[in-house]
């Protein structure tokens, strides 16, 4: 595939690979901020082929695993209404709520669809004008400018029966909260691609001024991750820290202006609490008062939600990078993707999924860590 | 954080609210809505998607020009030996693994 | 009812001696010897598919069960639970795809049952095929003969058939140019046992689950590790597209017409040449080995030379965004 199989060139990785090592005169920390790039790197074996040079610790870039519980119980119960078709991306499907979750609730009766794009949830409410849509709107920055078209669309249409249970949240807060801590060991980011390819990376210029820190804007491919990698600590050798882009194919310094746009005309800022890592201040996005009626929560007054988090369960020390997946008593017992305890087991983005579907032998055996 | 996949603009349609494009992924095809990056689009372009919509246009000079400077590091001789993990003398593992 | 089915849309497809009689059951000869019995129901939605339908999956599937254990087919049965109101050109052309692959293959369907049951329960129809075929005494392959240092050959490119059933699907709105590769592989494994024998240890058809199942479950069963090199599995790009897609792996993707061999060390080339000597066999190629290390595991050399396990999956594989 054209512009994806370049960037797994075994030969590149691997002379890349070679580079780093010849680059680094110590181990460096840095953070991989996205999901999806840890991911790669867990699954394409990075973090062990640099062991010596650099220690790569998984951020918080999981929209699924940081959805606060109580959010997923709101899913759960509306999804559980005769009159409501629940739509939603495929990731969230077996994201444990505190009693249940909604394949669960699907495999009970209720009407839950997987939708590729939001504007597919649009079009289911269009044909079934007679039951309420309610379209499951998590993500990143990444995510937010399809899901404001989707409702910005709903309003220009007078679709009544479509509303969004938002959930979004913005990356650059919970990087700021990672470094601002006093037991953060983060050296250098490796910032999402897909994130900054919509907003750009002017916000990250004084994060990277104050705390002193290397950000590099980088894709999702072995080799991009290996590149940025260089980049980060070609940076850390000489003491420079400054935002660098990785990902030029796709990211220029102001983002997509018009995706941008988009999102400012449907959400404002506000503060959010992430899942097992707390409030972040202003690191959400919910609707502008425009667009109220399209908010599933004021809907169907689901305001208030008791929830019940498994006390046994570590996402928030994995999300925050103090503790690895597989140091966590839990991992690969109690807690597996068939029954897990958190939201990073069964996401398909998830740190604990990752290392669970990857290098489980690595506990298993008691080999190597 | 999120899955944006690169693929080719075979198909656009301006009739509707917003430009529309078909999208070929590797020989998998799918609807595309193109609202932004509309002015900047045509048939042939590549475009990054995610769900169903592109959020930005491939810069084929940079990742040419990405290409090129990659292949360039990795010729022989241009790095070291590619026997030895660890050619650092001074590396030391902060504490965990 | 059922006779009127029976006499006008079944028998005029699967003609023969044996099925014309409408006995209770078909009586028919096998030579002494050992005998191989395989069955397996099929529940595909949806029912047609390019590349197939349920119907010659059905036929395909248990020829294939009953080959991958070295056993010649002899005869097939079949037996239908019908939806009421199922499309009877939907049922013609299943039935016409079933008896084409059982005159491909030399294989009767000798005896059959069909019910039918209310609108609603059942996804249009369930086929139940079984097969019986003769063993023969030197080609016995099992899923736990495989040794330390055999090769893992694969006969063709993984993922075509459960790609091409989730587009039919059409419910996440995107067209994809494969079909399902659902064929009878006997003439592959015939192939193997006159060319390289009892050189042949496991055979597998790694159908629900993908390749990484089916490899999971001989390590276990022949007590070997399996290490397989990334670079070296055939992937078909609109497999590969879509599995990007969707966030699907593509070594868990249903296949139903390749197989999976382990095969001594010392008889893989021939192996390999074997196979590519029959189209059916024309991508095959070594993947892999067994190892004497961590037995029951199987492991995969990236494309970038890191490596990770290739564990049994949980559930089913859902498509994702983020």
């Amino acid at each position: 595939m054209k512009y994806l199989s370049e960037y797994r060139d075994g030969d590149i990785a691997r002379g890349l690979v070679q580079t780093i090592r010849s680059v680094t005169t110590r181990c460096w920390v840095l953070m991989e901020v996205c999901g999806g790039q840890t991911h790669t790197i867990v699954r394409y074996g990075i973090d062990e082929l640099l062991v010596d040079s650099v220690e790569l610790i998984h951020g918080p870039g999981c929209p699924v695993c940081v959805t606060p519980l109580a959010q997923i119980d709101r899913a759960l119960a509306l999804a559980s209404r005769r009159n409501v078709i629940f739509t939603s991306f495929g990731d969230m499907l077996r994201v444990p709520g505190s009693k249940s979750d909604l394949q669960q609730v699907r495999a009970g009766g209720g009407d839950v669809r997987v939708v590729y794009s939001p504007l597919d949830a649009l079009e289911i409410a269009r044909s079934n004008p007679a039951r309420e849509v309610v379209f499951f709107a998590v993500g990143f920055e990444t995510t937010a400018p399809a899901n404001a078209m989707a409702v910005w669309r709903a309003k220009e249409l007078d679709v009544r029966n479509f509303s969004v249970l938002a959930s979004h949240v913005t990356v650059l807060p919970a990087m700021a909260a990672i470094v601002e801590s006093p037991q953060n060991r983060v050296q250098a980011f490796l910032a999402a691609g897909h994130v900054c390819t919509v907003m750009g990376w002017t916000e990250y210029e004084p994060l990277a001024e104050k705390y002193r820190v290397p950000i590099i804007v980088t894709g999702f491919e072995p080799v991009d991750l290996l590149e940025g990698i260089l980049l980060a600590v070609r940076q850390l050798e000489s003491g420079r820290h400054q935002v660098e882009n990785q990902y030029r194919r796709s990211v220029k310094r102001e983002g997509n202006l018009a995706a941008r746009e988009m999102v400012s005309t449907v959400f404002k800022p506000v503060d959010r609490s992430w899942r097992g890592m707390g409030p972040i201040p202003a690191s959400g996005l919910a609707l502008r008062e425009e667009f109220v009626a399209f908010d599933a929560e004021l809907k169907f007054e689901l305001q208030n939600i008791a929830v019940a988090e498994s006390d046994r369960c570590r996402a928030g020390d994995v999300l925050r990078g103090h503790l690895k997946p597989f140091e966590c008593p839990a991992f690969a017992g109690e807690c597996t993707p068939e029954s897990p305890l958190g939201a990073p087991m069964v996401s398909s983005e998830g740190a604990c999924a990752a290392f669970y579907n990857y290098r489980r032998h690595r506990t298993a055996d008691g080999l190597k860590r | 954080m999120c899955l944006g996949i690169p693929g080719r603009i075979v198909e656009i349609s301006n009739e509707g609210r917003f430009p529309m494009g078909v999208v070929d992924f590797g020989g998998v095809q799918r609807d595309v809505c193109l609202a932004f990056v509309g002015d900047d689009v045509g048939v042939g372009h590549y475009v990054i998607v995610h769900v169903g919509f592109a959020i930005s246009v491939v810069d084929e000079q940079e990742a040419n020009r990405t290409r090129e400077l990659l292949t360039e590091l990795v010729r022989p001789g241009v790095v070291g030996s590619a026997a030895e993990p660890g050619i650092n003398r001074l590396a030391r593992k902060p504490g965990l693994l | 009812m059922s006779a009127a089915l029976i006499r006008d849309w079944f028998l005029p497809h699967f003609a023969n001696d044996a099925l014309e009689q409408l006995g209770d059951a078909a009586v028919v000869d096998l030579q002494s010897g050992r005998v191989a019995i395989s069955t397996d129901t099929f529940v595909v939605k949806p029912l047609e598919f390019p590349g197939g339908n349920i119907g010659s999956l059905a036929v395909h599937g248990t020829l294939n069960d009953l080959g991958m254990m070295g056993a010649k087919p002899r005869y097939i049965s079949a037996g239908f639970v019908l939806e009421e109101g199922l499309s009877l050109e939907v049922l013609d052309r299943i039935l016409h795809a079933m008896a084409a692959a059982s005159r491909e293959a030399g294989v009767p369907i000798v005896t059959g049952d069909t019910k039918v049951v209310e609108r609603g329960k059942a996804d249009g129809v369930f086929i139940n095929t079984t097969g019986l075929g003769e063993v023969d005494a030197g080609f016995a392959p099992a899923p736990n003969l495989g040794r330390p240092d055999d090769a893992v050959i694969i006969s063709g490119a993984i993922g075509r058939h459960g790609i091409a059933v989730i587009a039919a699907r059409n419910e996440l709105g995107f067209d994809v140019d494969i079909e399902s590769d659902s064929v009878n592989l006997c003439p592959l494994v015939e192939m193997l046992r006159m060319e390289v024998g009892d050189s042949v240890h496991v055979l597998r058809d790694p159908t629900r689950g993908g390749l990484a199942s089916s490899l999971n479950e001989i390590a276990a069963a022949s007590r070997v590790g399996i290490e397989l090199d990334e670079a070296r599995i055939p992937i078909p790009e609109p497999v590969t597209a879509t599995c990007e897609m969707l966030g699907f792996d593509p070594l868990y993707v249903a296949n139903e017409g390749i197989m999976v061999a382990l095969v001594d060390g010392t008889a893989a080339t021939t192996a390999v040449a074997a196979m590519r000597a029959v189209s059916l066999g024309g991508q095959a190629t070594v993947i892999g080995r067994a190892t004497a290390e961590h037995s029951g595991l199987v492991t995969l050399k990236t494309r970038i030379g890191g490596s990770r396990i290739v564990a049994m999956l949980p559930g089913d594989q859902l498509p994702r965004i983020c």
